[in-house]
């Protein structure tokens, strides 16, 4: 019998196992222990992302019970996801994240610099964990000083330590902590509305009461979370790929131009997001088997990543595949709207990381893993690299594209 | 609401109502037309809601940003009058708008 349980440490460490099993010996499994179902193929992931007639995000997206939420994107159906997605969808494309481009690379540089000499760096704790809330910052035109403080709060909102079935105190106090934070951010700019930015879109956008203001709290607040913990994870996850799969390395270390498709790549083979729920609205039929409305379904995103039904040598990482149909950031209507921004983070990281430290050598001793039902990734990955004679300052020379 | 008819490859028609500023493409996807995925939600980063615009409609839409073009490279059988969906807002303008379907999106 197969046994999947999201909440175990050991599967944690290598999920893939069993979700082959999954999909070939229990493509509809339900999970007793959590009451719900789990969907693990490629072609039924897609038709359910597809499905959001059947498969509603209104009751939540977590395998445990979110408290103190604010309507968000990610929690509702449509017509209010329509609305709410489109106001800021145009500011999402890849066109429209280019701008920060130089932003993202010089923040890198900045966080780089500082290792350079020593030859030995935390990729997680001094780099990656970093990056995405600065860009997140940059993106919602928080002060730089509220940075470590922002990460702080929406890294406790994600924190899971064990199973649970509502989310625990430490994260709720921490979204409350965020509102707070954005009420106050808000108040402050009318007083001086100069920016002109996303926020001040939706602040505009409120007046014009195209949404309400609990709907602008529940943006800032997705967008701060959604973007950050998992931007770190890929990059944390693509830095011992390539690692671990020396000749891929080579490769990217000849041809900079496979760099897009290599995120691409570790998106659909070690992606961070593991799987996101679902609700049945109604009732629908997966080989043979009913899934009832009102029944709590989980789609195994990185499961269907790995479907020998639709990719050839699935367990094989292969920088050049350019995978753009996985399922890494989801897929459908609700799928991440903030993909294109990640994927630009990934590639300017990991050319930065490439440029400073081209023999990086990850000392596997030293990693460790974070724990969490939805996200695979680590909390440590040191690497050791031959030191730069001198650092170079962040905004000097180089390739600023 | 302007109405906009889309034509499958198969044949199969579907003349649907599409909310004023939706896109083409998720007039598809919220009305059951099979044709149309949408795989990214519509930040012009996948070009499954690839689809062609009958010469008579091609001029009255906004042209293709580089994005758009870029991305209809990865497009299933690109045609002179490819466009994506996702990236064509339909407006009162639009009214009758005649919109064909390629037989493969490129996930498919
Ligand atoms: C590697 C990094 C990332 C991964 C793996 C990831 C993954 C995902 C996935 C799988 C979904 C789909 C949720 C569902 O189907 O229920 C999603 C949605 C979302 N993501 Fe991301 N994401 C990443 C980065 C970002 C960034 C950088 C942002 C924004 C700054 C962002 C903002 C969002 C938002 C707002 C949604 C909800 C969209 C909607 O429901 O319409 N994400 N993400
Ligand atoms: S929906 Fe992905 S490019 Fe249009």
């Amino acid at each position: 019998m197969v046994h999947f349980d999201p909440y175990d440490h050991a599967t944690h460490d290598d999920p893939y196992p069993i979700y082959r099993e999954l999909r070939d010996k229990a493509p509809v499994y339900y999970s007793e222990t959590y009451k719900l179902w789990v969907l693990s193929r490629y072609d039924d992931c897609s038709r359910a992302v597809r499905d959001f007639k059947s498969f509603c995000n209104k009751y939540g997206v977590a395998i445990d019970e979110a408290k103190e939420q604010m309507p968000t994107v990610l929690t509702v159906d449509p017509p209010d996801h329509t609305r709410l997605r489109h106001l800021i969808a145009g500011m999402f494309t890849p066109d429209a994240v280019k701008p920060l481009e130089d932003s993202v690379r010089v923040m890198a540089r900045e966080l780089l610099a500082p290792h350079l000499e020593s030859g030995r760096m935390d990729v997680i704790g001094d780099f990656a964990a970093r990056l995405p809330m600065a860009i997140i910052c940059r993106l919602l035109g928080f002060q730089r000083e509220d940075e470590d403080k922002l990460r702080h709060w929406t890294d406790l909102v994600v924190q899971r330590d064990e199973a649970a079935t509502e989310m625990p105190q430490h994260a709720i106090t921490a979204t409350l902590a965020l509102y707070e934070y954005f009420e106050k951010d808000m108040a402050e700019r009318a007083r001086h509305p100069v920016k002109d930015d996303l926020v001040a879109h939706l602040m505009a956008s409120e007046k014009e009461g195209k949404l309400s203001h609990a709907e602008v709290l529940g943006y800032l607040y997705i967008l701060s979370i959604a973007g950050n913990e998992t931007t770190t994870k890929l990059i944390g996850n693509m830095t011992y790929q390539l690692n671990k799969n020396r000749s891929e390395l080579d490769l990217l270390l000849k041809d900079r131009s496979l760099l897009p498709s290599a995120v691409e790549e570790t998106m659909r083979y070690d992606g961070p997001t593991q799987l996101m729920g679902r609700s049945l609205a109604r009732d629908v039929e997966f080989h043979g088997q009913t899934l009832k409305a009102g029944d709590r379904a989980i789609l195994l995103f990185m499961s269907a990543n790995r479907d020998d039904r639709h990719y050839a040598d699935p367990d094989r990482y292969d920088i050049r595949r350019n995978p753009r149909d996985h399922l890494g950031f989801g897929g459908g209507l609700h799928a991440c709207l903030g993909a294109a921004l990640a994927r630009l983070e990934a590639k300017v990281a990991m050319e930065e990381i490439l440029d400073a430290m081209p023999d990086f050598a990850v000392d596997e001793g030293g990693l460790s893993r974070m724990h969490s039902p939805s996200v695979r990734g680590y909390t440590h990955v040191p690497v050791q690299f031959t030191p730069s004679a001198r650092a170079a300052h962040p905004s000097e020379g180089g390739r600023l594209a | 609401m302007p109405k906009v008819s889309y034509i499958e490859a198969s044949g199969v028609q579907h003349i649907v109502d599409v909310g004023e500023q939706l896109s083409l493409m998720e007039g598809a996807v919220l009305n059951d037309v099979e044709g149309i995925v949408g795989l990214c939600g519509g930040i012009c980063s996948c070009a499954t809601c690839h689809c062609y615009i009958d010469d008579e409609w091609a001029a009255k839409l906004p042209t293709p940003s580089e994005g758009e073009l870029t991305m209809l490279e990865r497009a299933y059988d690109r045609r002179p009058n490819s466009r994506l969906g996702c990236q064509i807002a339909v407006t009162e303008m639009l009214d009758g708008l005649v919109v064909r379907l390629p037989a493969h999106q490129s996930n498919d």
